[in-house]
């Protein structure tokens, strides 16, 4: 069974790092932790379909990040999103609710206080391809 | 002889003249008696008339005085047999019988009516008080009748109670006795009554209008000193508030930047750890830094949540009681401004979990900020409704002030940013806080000259806890 993909998407590249090394370590093989550089790399992964979990921190100037998760939702409806932010506001909360998030975590965690909520999220499906089909492809300047 | 004769003719003309000179004489006397009769009956009716004009001058009681002048009355006009006061309702013109003296009360107004449109006191006899009494309606007729100790008066006389051209009601008294018939010389004396009557009436009116006008002064004078007071004290807490919200702001800001560092120091940590033998002699140092990150991270989170309502704050809440009690406070000020207000606010609100004081503070603010857009007066609106989707309520409070320019616009929610001399570029950055705060968004559409009208969104459904 191939590892389940997980992808990070974070505007701080340090707290990307230790999100994509910490998970990993954490999850062990059968999982595969990658942090994508750009709200537009992790989009590709999506469109791909070889993403199984897409966590993001959509900072208060990350309006390319909010774009991400408008079109994942629209466009990948199945796709689990994970909402892990240094920027926490009731305010945010409420967006998030409407674009449908329901996994919602606030930076400064412990990442082990993240992995049940990983593992019961991505145990009712199966591992996808990290080299999956391209079935849609659309930029999230669009 | 003829000498004789002419001396005898001579003397019986002499006597014709002496017993005329004698009839002469008594008629004077008569004459002298009578008009001395008269003037002694004027100076006792002057006298009578000062007496009651000094009683009626300091009386307080309406009906003491209409008591006294129906007594005094029948005294002043010999004959008289029932004398009837009646006094008009201003606002439904019916006469009521309010004294009598000398029969039984009527009750029908009998010759009231014609005395109350009288110009002047009048006096009716024989014919003129024949067809009077004929053109009243049969069972006013016999009410009279009744009333009175004989039938028919022989004469009577009417006068209205008047105030300037004000209409207050009637004097009417009935003469009974034949011998006593009413004189013209008495109609001066009956309008002097008349007139002393309705001017004392009416200072007692005057003065318990005025008094009750006193009364209502005060009661409203109190009233606005009330809601200035409390307007004061909400204005002194928006600001209070508006302060606290500034630190607040700063943080949270703060508290957001450190989130991610924190973050990844305290899970680098982790990362060390991994790669570190068990026995390693750094591990209780490794421990000591992940327990001071952990505290760093309490007081983080204790900072970001500086002036976000906690859980035990937050209560169902109408917001549309919320908007009245609001615009209740400031009642004064806007009409003070001339600024009138409609309401238009949606029956089948659902109330929302929000902090009451919080909300109000916003209103507050908004309103207040549209007295100030209004210097000249101008039109206040508030509307509420329910959006279903996403559910939420929406607030609208509408101006038809002067506008906000389009360069202020981008910076109006922004601490500190102000328009105003006196302002502390607070208010609007702390209502929007409060709204983001409870999950939900404030925008405003204005056009300069034209008016602002702030848009609030706050979401129904009921807040849920953070995860994190």
């Amino acid at each position: 069974m191939p590892p389940w993909q997980i992808h990070v998407v974070d505007e701080d590249p340090v707290a990307a790092l230790i999100t994509q090394r910490a998970l990993q370590a954490m999850l062990g093989e059968a999982y595969h932790v990658l942090a994508d550089p750009t709200p537009d790399t992790a989009w590709l992964a999506c469109a791909n379909n070889s993403v199984d979990l897409l966590i993001v921190d959509p900072g208060p100037r990350a309006s390319s990040t909010l774009a991400l998760m408008r079109v994942v939702r629209s466009f990948r409806p199945g796709l689990p999103i994970l909402v892990l932010t240094a920027y926490d506001s009731p305010g945010l909360r409420a967006r998030m609710r409407e674009l449908g998030i329901e996994r919602y975590f606030a930076k400064p965690l412990d990442l082990r206080d993240l992995l049940p909520t990983i593992a019961a999220t991505l145990s009712a499906s199966t591992p996808k391809s990290p080299g999956g089909a391209s079935l849609l492809t659309m930029s999230l300047s669009a | 002889m003829s000498e004789l004769d002419a001396l005898r003719a001579q003397l019986r003309a002499t006597e014709e003249r002496l017993r005329a000179a004698e009839m002469r004489a008594a008629i004077v006397e008569r004459e002298a008696e009578l008009q001395q009769r008269q003037a002694l009956s004027l100076s006792a009716r002057l006298s009578t008339i000062l007496s009651i004009s000094a009683a009626l001058l300091i009386g307080r009681d309406v009906d003491a005085i209409v008591q006294r002048v129906v007594a005094e009355a029948v005294g002043l006009f010999p004959g008289t047999m029932a004398a009837h006061l009646y006094l008009l309702d201003p606002d439904h013109e019916v006469l009521s019988l309010r004294a009598v003296a000398g029969g039984g009360p009527p009750t029908c107004a009998g010759l009231a009516r014609m005395a109350t449109l009288a110009p002047r006191a009048m006096l009716l006899v024989g014919p003129e008080l024949e067809l009077a009494l004929a053109e009243l309606a049969d069972s006013d007729q016999e009410a009279l009748r009744a009333a009175l100790p004989d039938w028919p008066p022989t004469s009577a006389l009417l006068t209205p109670l008047r105030v300037e051209s004000q209409r207050l009601g009637a004097l009417v008294l009935y003469g009974g006795i034949s011998a006593h018939l009413y004189h013209p010389r008495d109609i001066p004396f009956v309008q002097a009554l008349a007139d002393l009557t309705a001017v004392a009436i009416d200072e007692i009116t005057q003065r318990a209008r005025a008094a009750a006008l006193q009364r209502d002064l005060q009661i409203t004078r109190s009233l606005h000193a009330e809601t200035q007071a409390r307007l004061s004290s909400a204005q002194a807490q928006l600001l209070q508030s508006a302060k606290l919200a500034a630190v607040g702001e700063l943080s949270a800001s703060i508290a957001h930047e450190i989130n991610n560092p924190l973050y990844a120091a305290r899970n680098s940590l982790y990362l060390v750890e991994q790669d570190l033998p068990p026995d390693a002699p750094q591990r209780p140092y490794l421990a000591i830094a992940q327990q001071e990150l952990s505290r760093i991270a309490r007081i983080i989170t204790r900072m970001r949540d500086f002036y976000r309502p906690t859980r035990a704050e937050l209560a169902p809440t109408n917001i549309n009681t919320l908007l009245r009690e609001t615009l209740e406070l400031v009642q004064t000020h806007l009409r003070h401004g001339h600024i009138t207000t409609s309401t238009v606010l949606d029956p089948d609100l659902p109330p929302i979990v929000a902090h009451a004081d919080q909300l109000r503070q916003v209103f507050l603010n908004i309103i207040l900020n549209a007295c100030d857009a209004m210097p000249g007066g101008g039109e206040l609106r508030v509307v509420t409704r329910l959006l279903r989707s996403p559910a939420a309520v929406s607030i609208v409070i509408q101006d038809t002030g002067i506008g906000i320019a389009p360069e202020h616009r981008p910076h109006l929610f922004e601490p500190f940013y102000t328009t105003k001399a006196q302002g502390t570029g607070l208010g609007l950055a702390i209502s929007a806080h409060i709204v983001t705060q409870h999950g939900g968004s404030i925008d405003l559409e204005s056009e300069p000259g034209r008016g602002t009208a702030f848009t609030i969104l706050l979401p129904v459904e009921e807040e849920r806890g953070s995860e994190g």
